[in-house]
This record gives C-alpha cells, sequence and structure tokens, in this order.
C-alpha cells in the first residue's frame, strides 16, 4: 500500500528526513516511533503530498507523490497534528464539507457522514460549533474526517496527544477497529501506545530508520547480560563471534570486571555457548541474565545511537 | 474546478457568519451617507457646481477622497485573512492534502473577496434609486453602468493582489500592509507622480497618468468605457492569480 524508496526531505541547509526506505502492506497498523524532531511529521507531510520530497520516491496505493499527487489525496486521510479546524463551521456542516470535497458521490454522501459520526462517537455534538469542543471531541472530528471518503490509507499524526487516559483508550480501540478496513500508519513518542495498537514498528532517530521490525519479532528479541572478568575488549570480540549474537555492548568497566550486553537475533538463546566460549578462554563468568528487551530499551538505544539496526547499514 | 462551489460557500460563510462583515459594511453605509449627503448639496446649488451636475457620479463616487480612503483600508483588510489565516491555524494542512487543486483554491478564495468587495458597493448604490425616483433628478445610467463595470474590473484586480500577499505570509497584519502599500502606489502615488511629470512637461508622464487608478475610474465615473483599462485590470489580475498558485505549489517544495 505504501512504498518509501530513500525518501530525503530537506529545508534550506537541514535534512528532517534522510534515505528512508520502507513498505506498508494492505490492513498493516505500522507505528511511527521516535522522538520529537525526528523526522515523523515530515515523512507523513510528504506521504499526503503536503511537501514534496527532496529525493527519492513514496508510491501510495499505486500512485506517485509527485507525478499523481491528486490520486494520492484521494486515497489517503490525513489527521494532521494538533488537528486544524474551521472555528466557525459545525461538526456536521463540517464533515458534509469535506466529503464534498473529497468526491463522496451525492447518493452515498449522507450515509458515509453517519456512518463516520457513529463510528467516532459524535452524535451528541453534531450540531456544536467546532471551536467550542473539547480536545477529545476535536480529535475524534479530524479522525472523522480523515475517513469520511472511505481511504485505503489512513495517516495519523499523533492521534491520542493531549487526550485524558479514557480518550486514549477510545482512539486506541477506534484505530483498532479501523485496521480491519484501512491501512493505517500513525505516528507516536508512546512507547505503550505501539505495543498496544500496531502490528509493526518503525523507529525514526535523527532522520534516519532505526529499527523497522514485527512488533512480534520485537518482543522475541533477548538481551543477555554478562559480567566476567578478563580483558574487556578480547572478551568483546570473542561474544561477538557467538552465532545469533547481533552486537554486543561493554556496560560497565572496572578492575577487570566487565559488564557486557549482548543482542541477539529472533529470541536465540546462546547463554550456554557464552558460559563455554568463556571457559575455553579461561575467563570467569561472574553472572549470566536473560532479559527481554523491551521495546522502550530498544527505543533509546536507537535513538541514542548505540546500535544500528541492520536495515539501516542496508540503506547507507 | 468542480469544488469551487463548495469551497466558494465555506469561505463566504466564514465571512458572513462572523462579525467582521457588518462591521465593514456600516463604515461603508456611512460613508455612502455622506457622500450621498455632499452630492445632494451640491445638486441643489447647482450654479456653483457646473461640473458635478454633469457627472453626479463623479462626485458621488470617483472623485470623493473619502471613497478611495475606504477602500484602500477595507480591500486589504478583506483579503488578508484569506491565505494567511488557514496558515496560521494550520488549517492550510487539511486543505491542500484533500483531492482539491491549488487553482481551484486559488480561485475560489478570490471569488470570494470579490463577492465580498462587491458587498461592500452596495451601501452607494442604495441612495441612488431615492435620488431617481423620489427626487426626481434624472441623472443619465450611462456612466452608471460604465462606473460599475470598472469598479468591478478594478476590485478583481484589487482583491488578486490582497490575495497574492495573503498568500506569501502566515501573518494577516503584514499581508495588510503589503497589500495596502502596492494599492496606495497605484492609486495614490501614481496620480502624483503623474502631476510631477506633467510639471516637468516630461514624456513618460503620459504613461504614468494611463496607469494611475484614480484617472482611470474617474474615466469610468464620466461614462467612458475604456477597453484597454478593463484589459489592463484583468490582465494584473490574472498574472497575480497565477503568481498566488505557483506561491501555494512552491510552498510544498520548502
Amino acid at each position: 500500500m505504501i512504498q518509501v524508496e530513500r525518501l530525503t526531505k530537506q529545508y534550506g541547509s537541514v535534512r528532517a528526513i534522510e534515505k528512508i526506505s520502507f513498505g506498508v502492506g494492505r490492513g498493516e497498523i505500522v507505528g511511527l516511533l521516535g522522538p520529537n524532531g525526528a523526522g515523523k511529521t515530515t515523512t507523513m507531510r510528504v506521504l499526503t503530498t503536503y511537501l514534496s520530497p527532496t529525493s527519492g520516491r513514496a508510491v501510495l496505493a499505486g500512485h506517485d507523490v509527485l507525478d499523481e499527487p491528486l490520486a494520492v489525496r484521494r486515497k489517503v486521510g490525513y489527521l494532521p497534528e494538533n488537528v486544524p479546524l474551521y472555528h466557525e463551521m459545525r461538526v456536521k456542516e463540517y464533515l458534509r464539507y469535506r466529503a464534498r470535497l473529497k468526491d463522496v458521490p451525492r447518493s452515498r454522501r449522507r450515509l458515509a457522514i453517519s456512518e463516520v459520526v457513529s463510528r467516532c462517537r459524535l452524535s451528541d455534538v453534531e450540531q456544536r460549533l467546532l471551536g467550542h469542543l473539547s480536545r477529545g471531541f476535536r480529535q475524534r472530528v479530524g479522525l472523522a474526517e480523515a475517513m469520511v471518503h472511505d481511504p485505503d490509507i489512513l495517516i495519523l499524526d499523533e492521534p491520542t496527544a493531549g487526550l485524558d487516559p479514557i480518550q486514549i483508550r477510545e482512539v486506541r480501540n477506534l484505530i483498532q477497529e479501523l485496521g480491519d478496513r484501512h491501512t493505517i500508519l500513525l505516528s507516536t513518542h508512546i512507547m505503550s501506545e505501539v505495543e498496544a495498537v500496531c502490528g509493526r514498528v518503525i523507529i525514526i532517530a535523527r532522520g534516519r530508520i532505526a529499527i523497522d521490525e514485527k512488533l512480534e519479532r520485537l518482543r522475541l528479541e533477548k538481551a543477555i547480560l554478562v559480567e566476567a572478568r578478563g580483558p574487556a575488549e578480547s572478551i568483546r570480540n570473542v561474544l561477538a563471534g557467538i552465532d545469533g549474537v547481533r552486537g554486543v555492548r561493554i556496560t560497565s568497566r572496572d578492575a577487570g570486571i566487565s559488564g557486557f550486553e549482548l543482542q541477539t537475533h529472533g529470541g536465540d538463546d546462546v547463554r550456554e555457548a557464552v558460559c563455554q566460549k568463556l571457559t575455553t578462554n579461561g575467563w570467569i563468568l561472574r553472572s549470566l541474565e536473560l532479559r527481554r528487551s523491551s521495546l522502550e530499551e530498544r527505543f533509546v538505544e536507537a535513538v541514542t545511537g548505540d546500535g544500528v539496526a541492520p536495515s539501516e547499514v542496508e540503506a547507507i | 474546478m468542480r469544488h469551487v462551489p463548495t469551497l466558494l460557500a465555506r469561505e463566504l460563510g466564514a465571512f458572513f457568519l462572523g462579525p467582521m462583515a457588518y462591521i465593514v459594511l456600516m463604515a461603508f453605509e456611512v460613508i455612502a451617507l455622506l457622500n450621498f449627503w455632499e452630492l445632494v448639496d451640491a445638486l441643489s446649488q447647482p450654479q456653483r457646481e457646473f461640473s458635478s451636475v454633469r457627472d453626479p457620479m463623479t462626485t458621488y463616487v470617483s472623485a470623493s477622497p473619502l471613497f478611495w480612503f475606504s477602500i484602500l483600508v477595507a480591500v486589504p483588510l478583506l483579503t488578508m485573512r484569506l491565505i494567511a489565516e488557514e496558515r496560521r491555524t494550520g488549517t492550510i494542512e487539511t486543505l491542500l492534502t484533500m483531492p482539491v487543486s491549488e487553482a481551484e483554491i486559488v480561485l475560489s478564495k478570490w471569488l470570494a473577496g470579490v463577492l465580498m468587495y462587491l458587498a461592500l458597493l452596495v451601501p452607494f448604490a442604495v441612495y441612488l434609486p431615492f435620488l431617481y425616483f423620489q427626487a426626481r433628478y434624472y441623472f443619465d445610467l450611462g456612466p452608471l453602468l460604465s462606473l460599475g463595470i470598472g469598479l468591478t474590473t478594478m476590485g478583481m484586480m484589487f482583491v488578486a493582489i490582497g490575495l497574492m500577499f495573503s498568500a506569501l505570509t502566515r501573518n494577516q497584519i503584514v499581508a495588510a500592509v503589503w497589500t495596502f502599500v502596492v494599492l496606495f502606489l497605484m492609486v495614490v502615488l501614481t496620480l502624483l507622480l503623474y502631476f510631477y511629470g506633467a510639471r516637468q512637461q516630461a514624456g513618460w508622464a503620459e504613461a504614468v497618468r494611463f496607469l494611475a487608478v484614480y484617472v482611470q475610474v474617474r474615466a469610468f465615473g464620466q461614462g467612458q468605457l475604456d477597453l484597454r483599462t478593463i484589459a489592463l485590470h484583468l490582465s494584473v489580475c490574472v498574472f497575480a492569480l497565477y503568481l498566488t498558485v505557483k506561491i501555494l505549489e512552491t510552498g510544498r517544495r520548502r
């Protein structure tokens, strides 16, 4: 549904996003995760044709954002950050206006509007002025507007920002419901949100993709914490040579005792191999601990730049 | 272009549902009242004011400083919010990500501006039937028609210029000031420049005179429907609209 290849967007001399590539298949719910200023909003703005890319390609539902912007916009529903609305319009009036601009045929318009109104639970505020609505309702109006023309793809920029916990849960449930009919790309910087809603996560840091992985695989990944006595560098090299180890990081180093953190591929348990390697080299193993690496750790790791994911190595 | 009516309806709705439209209309009504007072006064003393008896429209509208002052202030006020406000509130993002082309957006905003501008001229028209039917002063209808056409094409040009400045910035005040400066140049400075050039007997004075909007509209008020002037107004208008579309398009390439 969404194909992005080596997409770059430059504002003057600042690179907002740099050669990012990813694909999203039909029916997937993908979370775009990253700290503020990482390039999430820029990516979404390029995908919705609000900004044009400096270089690279983005194809949505078979249409290129540069060659056929109008066709792309017809296939995409977009909820911008902070949900800008016309304050002097009423909810239903606004939805009718948008439906007309989005070429919902006259015969289907009434039905389409009443459907999004009930899906987003807006029936109580139908006749209220948009400027008088609370944050949560504005968010829902934005969502209703994004999907009023039944687009194949929904792009939601921080759909739960500024909501209270109950509203967050409602919006999340709504997004999950929508997942059966639409392909959804949503951005957030709340980790638990991704875990609750998305099937896949793409972590962006400093304009590059740091991680692009299915959530279940991320959950499977394990980190192994090792503490051993011996020369830190040589131990690290040996550990890195073990099958199934993706990366080794020295976490502490004092008085001949060093701590290591091993990242493994797809849930391989390499504890026995680690123990064997250390003892054959004559180093003393002080502790060996298996820990599931949570999304949050992966996120921090990716953002602070300690680890480089294989996908990014390929991209470079 | 099928989205234009929908977009236009929203623009006009935003304008006429707020208090702004009625405040400006009220001010114009007062100005029209003052001008009409002056006109009736002049007409009741025909011996002293021969020229105005011949061209009541000139006294009433096209030579009235008050009229020009209010047009120069009102047009920037009308056009400043058209695009700048969408930029400030961010609604431009939802607008430009819909299956609507930039040309459609610009055209409907311009049309809305022109309709608002024409609405401002209505107060001036309100008094004329009284003069014609009540006071039985049977003025020529020809000059009234040519003045109407001239003011319309002038307004189309002014609104297009205002719209262009509104597209350039997210600050409405900046848009209004720029529009005011350009309109002021077109109306007043060209006139002053012409007087200056004429005193020096310079060749370019005639060219400046042709460009002076004040002179153009005065000629319309005297019943001279100069097609060259109309062509000038319309081509400036089309050029400004074209630039506005380009400004919106390059905004994506920032």
